[in-house]
């Protein structure tokens, strides 16, 4: 062995320890990633509910899965989640960015202040957001519209306002961590361009728009893909915001995930939730490429 | 095309100020290089004229104007950058005309500066191309076109060459010479190489501590230091300093442990005993095999060699002390040769110790 080994070249032996290292978060790849991605592959073209031996079914469960109304709106709910967090999450994290950075004073206790909440534990936080959409005298949210002479609003109990109000706390919870980003971005541009432009006379506006958010580019596309696959696996907030943590009302705020949750674990329809779990898995993996594709710099 | 007059300026940051008052009028279409270590002001004194600093007091005058108040974009000048500052996302074209399209030129005249600027600078068949396609120098070049479409009263350089390799600076260092013969505008241009400023410009200012230490021409500076600093600054290798002592009798100096110098003349206001350097540039100092005379010729061990091809600098120990000579590359000598260095009383310089201003011009 010891002989072998220094018979090598000096380039074989780097990967011979390049191998050794990369053995272990390998064999974690291979063992929590990848076998049980094949392992759900398998298991969703059964029948298996925990008790009785897998029996091969093909793609029943995923014909089961086209005709059901239930799964469908639990994917229309996930893409709402998608489609109305994702941009306002942006938006606001990138607006809080841009004039953070031109405030020195207090600058770190701000951005502290906007981060907290990415540090809270979910569950704790949606159950105080819970809190503050109860009816008066609980809520602080009816109580505001009520002291304002508004009326009051079901929020979570109603079918319309439910997803919004879980996606409040949900928004607000990122917030802090895609400003960090964003603001880590922002300093990344060299002062002389802005110079520069002061020079040649150039508008705020046309500042941002010609210089800013091109130069943000890389910055935009990390954050889109990573609050795209965040809010396409919302989860938590949901389970700890319902009733029961079922989603409700009438599944008008239940995600996918929360789909296959209960699925596997309440009804114990393992199949069937593995093939749900397939569609997630292509759905993230669609969007991900689509958008890495988009924002891909020529 | 306009003169610049700075009158008292002074720049303060919270405490500490960095400009003290610096008076300076610079003529219509005049090459002014500001040159100094770095943390001299010099920087500052050019973002002032840019207009990207405020005055802490003083006033700037750019033409007939004061500018002092003025936004950036309305003091008729252009800048360019250590860092060049040209728009990685954007083609040369869009970099050079950027700063046109907010003066809503109409589109052909846009066009044709863009093509008159890229033409002098040699850039018209990289128009299309980004700037990280681009060399060091070539990327430059976008800048200074980018500041030369604009049609500015004064152009404002700020280190403009410091990022490019050796080579390239010498080259970039003409380019910039020949289109300041060819357009004639205004330069004020920031640097640190004192063989940049010393090429460059019609008038050097030596700034130090934020404060201006001589103005004058490159071969009036080299050849007339008014202090210790600038003459140290100014040449290279280094002019040698060697202390003594003012000596009774006219234009004497004692030299430490080495001898003695005469023959130099009226010193002003000095009296004999006071402590002062002499200095002498290694250009001035010859190495002689033989023994001879003159007013300066001391007995010195050569110490290293180092052969530059045309000429020779020979480091060479005097009294316990290392001067440079500059000798003809086609000498032969050897480390531990004894060798006489000689000046003549013209090129001899005597600097108070303790101001470390000039006593003989």
């Amino acid at each position: 062995m010891r002989a072998w080994y220094h018979a090598r070249t000096v380039g074989q032996k780097q990967a011979v320890w390049a191998w050794i290292f990369l053995a272990l978060p390998l064999f974690f790849f291979i063992a929590i990633r990848l076998f049980p991605t094949g392992y759900t592959t398998y298991v969703s073209l059964t029948d298996w509910n925990l008790l009785r031996p897998k029996n091969f079914i093909g793609a029943a469960n995923y014909l089961r899965l086209w005709n059901d109304p239930i799964f469908w709106q639990v994917f229309w709910n996930t893409f709402k989640y998608l489609l109305i967090g994702m941009p306002i999450s942006l938006v606001l994290s990138f607006l809080v960015a841009y004039y953070l950075d031109q405030v020195r004073f207090l600058q770190g206790t701000i951005r502290a202040l906007y981060f907290i909440p990415f540090l809270t534990t979910a569950a704790a936080m949606a159950w105080v957001w819970r809190w503050f959409y109860q009816p008066v005298p609980i809520g602080i949210f009816n109580l505001i519209l009520v002291d304002l002479g508004f009326s009051q609003q079901p929020f979570l109990r109603s079918t319309s306002q439910a997803l919004g109000s879980i996606l409040a706390p949900a928004i607000w919870a990122g917030l802090g961590f895609q400003v960090v980003i964003f603001l880590a971005g922002l300093r990344a541009i060299p002062e002389t361009y802005y110079e520069a432009a002061r020079i040649d006379g150039v508008g705020r506006w046309t500042i941002l728009k010609e210089i800013t958010l091109p130069l943000l580019r890389p910055t935009i596309l990390f954050l889109v893909v990573v609050s795209s696959i965040g809010f396409l696996r919302i989860f938590d907030k949901v389970y700890n915001m319902t009733v029961d943590g079922k989603g409700g009302p009438l599944n008008t705020t239940r995600p996918l995930v929360l789909n296959i949750y209960q699925l596997a674990f309440t009804d114990y329809r393992m199949g069937y939730a593995a093939a749900q779990t397939m569609v997630l898995f292509l759905v993230l993996l669609a969007v991900t490429v689509v958008q890495l594709r988009a924002l891909r710099t020529k | 095309m306009a003169s610049v007059s700075l009158s008292g300026i002074v720049k303060r940051f919270d405490r500490t100020v960095v400009v003290h008052g610096i008076d300076l009028d610079i003529a219509d279409g005049e090459f002014v290089v500001l040159v100094g270590p770095s943390g001299c002001g010099k920087s500052t004194t050019l973002r002032m004229i840019a207009g990207l600093e405020d005055l802490t007091a003083g006033q700037i005058r750019i033409g007939e104007r004061v500018v002092d108040r003025l936004e950036p974009k309305d003091r008729n000048i252009a800048m360019v950058f250590q860092n060049y500052a040209i728009y990685p996302h954007m083609t040369v074209r869009k970099n050079i005309a950027f700063g046109l399209r907010m003066a809503k030129l109409p589109k052909p005249e846009e066009d044709r500066r863009v093509r008159e600027a890229a033409e002098i600078l040699g850039l018209v068949d990289l128009l299309e191309r980004r700037p990280s396609q681009l060399s060091g120098g070539q990327r430059q070049r976008v800048a200074i076109g980018r500041a030369m479409v604009r049609n500015p009263a004064v152009f404002l350089f700020d280190e403009p060459l410091s990022n490019l390799d050796a080579q390239l600076r010498a080259q970039m260092r003409l380019e910039i010479k020949k289109l300041h013969q060819t357009l004639g505008t205004t330069v004020v241009y920031v640097t640190h190489d004192q063989v940049e400023a010393m090429t460059l410009a019609d008038r050097i200012v030596v700034m130090r501590d934020g404060r201006i230490e001589q103005v004058g021409a490159p071969t009036e500076l080299y050849r007339r230091p008014a202090s210790m600093f600038v003459a140290r600054f100014i040449g290279s290798p280094s002019m040698n300093m060697i202390p003594g002592v003012i000596a009774e009798g006219v234009g004497a100096v004692g030299l430490d442990g080495v001898g003695t110098v005469s023959g130099l003349g009226e010193l002003e206001n000095a009296s004999a005993g006071r402590r002062v350097f002499l200095g002498v540039r290694p250009d001035d100092l010859r190495v002689a095999t033989e023994a001879g005379g003159g007013p300066l010729s001391l007995e010195a061990r050569v110490g290293v060699i180092e052969p530059l091809g045309p000429e020779t600098l020979v480091y060479a120990e005097v009294g316990g002390r290392e001067l440079v000579a500059k000798a003809d590359g086609r000498i032969s000598l050897r480390r531990g040769d004894v060798v006489r260095l000689v000046a003549d009383v013209d090129e001899l310089h005597v600097f108070d110790a303790e101001t470390e201003v000039v006593l003989r011009r």
